[in-house]
């Protein structure tokens, strides 16, 4: 009966355990973000610039027209720009903050629009906080939790401080190797809603500290 | 109250109890994961947990990926990229499968709770995944190729299909929780001398004469007159089992029998639920494909990628059915507690399908999201 049980386990193990290989990422993004600050030191909110990868930048302008083959203007692209700031919204636009531990949130983006340079298109936003906080430790962080999207900060500059008070420092880290952290999955990630926080691992982390 | 009616009220009453308890046991489970993890909190241990071979084929599959869209644009100057890109497709089939939405959890359950043979199972696991690649095709042949509509619009269509599809899963399973219910009460009822019970199984027996012709009879008008009476057909052939074990003898059916006119009918459910959901991945590369003006090679490529998921679903669909045969067969040398457990295991298997089902429909368990962005 043992036997029999261990024999039933395998085989559900080999059916279902096999779901902890999570989904790949689908797309890819390669980031730069700036922190906006006020002239009283208070954050305001966060400016990203997102790069999509080939495949989904052509995904992204299927069926978009424009006057020139090829050339798409901020305009002709308004309405796509839209439709990824309005759809981000759900995500809750792959940005978390924390002010002195204490979870922030963000309101509607401002000055949105896309870019298409080099067969990729850039989203532009700026993603205003609630209320702009002064804390002595800021973490933001930016990932998709059920990693459909992989997000990768650019090599050079990846983050900015803009009109931060001298004092504060900036420290930026990036996920390690992604196949490093895929070793980690575990049972944890066994039924892995779209609330838990799997793509975590794959989070890049952005610390400031004002003394 | 008539044997008939105590049972049927019992059944439903045993399923119901039996439905909330696993529901209950979810959840509670589902919480306990979340608490671990809670967004924001402490990040998973950096030991790693899982062996390897999950981190490579994470790996592998999406580097198999990142490929395909430089393999493209290369074929549009060189033809003999798409003999790589159809390489990279295959592999990237392979390894795709054995992460979530390609109906392995499935169709191995329904195969289990159904006494299904392994050729069945492979049959199966190629069917859904052929019909997987050809709704992604139609999907972006109609919306992008014919229509020229927009992502926003395609993207909207594969989230309700999506929707209909988890929906089917869950109605699938909750037709199987029915009838294999039904097989496990009788299996319950059988072995104990209460005297109520008895009576029952007086009831049963006198079905028993013409048990197996009814059956062949059922066969006969499933496939005579379509997919209508295929609940009935399943219904029969529980009948027929539960008179194998009134009768001492507590052997599975033929192949033969399974494979027989309309059998494959039963199938054609678990074909729908799960291939109707196109792979947001084969989306993507089909539409990348249609803008480099080589829409024939995302085809191609979106087929060979279904064999390659094919494979492996069917690997892991024939290793469930061989498990459940042996367990069947360990099981046979006892008496009355065999086919009870039998039965247990497979109301167990018809549970999971509609937990599935349910799961997926709800957001628990998250197969590839489709994002509209």
């Amino acid at each position: 009966m043992r036997c029999l049980l261990g024999l039933l386990s395998l085989a559900g193990v080999v059916a279902f355990g096999v779901n902890t290989a999570q989904a790949h990422p689908h797309v890819w993004i390669t980031a730069t973000s700036e922190l906006i600050y006020a002239p009283d030191g208070a954050i305001t909110g966060v400016r990203h610039a997102w790069t999509f990868d080939d495949m989904f930048s052509t995904y992204a302008l299927q069926g978009i027209e424009t006057k020139t083959k090829g050339v798409y203007s901020r305009e002709e692209l308004g309405s796509v720009a839209q439709t990824n700031v309005e759809s981000l919204k759900e995500f809750g636009f792959f940005t978390f903050a924390r002010a002195d531990g204490k979870k922030e949130k963000f309101q509607e983006p401002t000055d949105y629009y896309l870019e298409y340079k080099d067969a990729a298109l850039t989203l532009h936003f700026m993603l205003p906080l609630k209320a702009p906080v002064k804390p002595k430790e800021l973490a933001v962080e930016v990932f998709d939790p059920a990693f459909f999207i992989d997000f990768k900060f650019a090599d050079k500059n990846p983050v900015k401080l803009v009109g931060a008070p001298a004092a504060c420092q900036m420290k930026f880290q990036r996920p390690n190797d992604g196949t490093a952290n895929a070793q980690k999955l575990g049972e944890q990630n066994f039924l892995n809603g779209e609330n838990s926080s799997f793509g975590m691992m794959f989070a890049n982390k952005i610390t400031v500290e004002c003394p | 109250m008539s044997p008939k009616a105590h049972s049927g009220w019992a059944r439903g009453l045993t399923i119901c109890a039996g439905a909330a308890l696993t529901i209950l046991m979810l959840d509670s489970a589902i919480h306990a994961l979340l608490a671990q993890t809670p967004f924001g909190g402490p990040r998973p241990n950096a030991e790693p947990q899982v062996g390897g071979i999950v981190g490579w084929l994470l790996s592998k599959q999406s580097e198999f990926y990142r490929e395909m869209s430089a393999t493209i644009r290369a074929a549009k100057s060189d033809g003999s990229a798409v003999w790589t890109l159809l390489a990279i497709s295959f592999a990237y089939g392979i390894f795709h499968a054995a992460g979530p939405g390609h109906g392995k959890a499935v169709i191995s359950s329904y195969l289990v709770a159904n006494q299904e043979t392994a050729r069945r199972g492979i049959v199966l696991s190629f069917a859904s995944a052929l019909m997987q690649s050809l709704v992604a095709v139609v999907i972006v042949g109609i919306c992008a190729w014919l229509l020229n509509a927009t992502a926003k619009t395609m993207c909207g269509a594969e989230k309700a299909i999506e929707i209909v599809s988890y929906a089917l899963i869950a109605a699938f399973g909750a037709r199987l929780v029915w009838t294999k219910g039904g097989g496990f009460m009788r299996a319950l009822q059988a072995p104990r001398p209460v005297p109520a019970m008895a009576l029952a199984a007086v009831a049963h027996h006198d079905h028993a004469g013409h048990g197996h012709d009814h059956h062949d009879h059922d066969h006969f008008h499933a496939h005579a007159q379509g997919h209508a009476h295929v609940a009935h057909h399943d219904h029969g052939h529980d009948h027929g089992h539960v008179h194998d074990e009134h009768c001492g003898h507590s052997h599975g059916p033929a192949p033969s029998e399974l494979a027989g006119p309309g059998g494959w009918q039963r199938g054609f459910g678990a074909i729908l639920a799960v291939g109707i959901r196109p792979c947001s991945g084969a989306i993507l590369v089909l539409v990348f494909a249609l803008a480099q003006g080589l829409f024939w090679a995302g085809i191609a490529a979106t087929f060979v990628m279904g064999l390659g998921t094919a494979i492996t679903v069917a690997t892991i669909a024939v290793v469930a059915v061989s498990a459940k045969d042996l367990a069947r067969r360990l099981s046979g040398t006892k008496e009355g507690g065999g086919a009870l457990f039998m039965r247990g295991v497979e109301f167990g298997a018809a549970g999971l399908v509609l937990l599935f089902g349910v799961g997926l429909l709800f957001g628990y368990l998250a197969a590839e999201r489709v994002t509209c962005f």
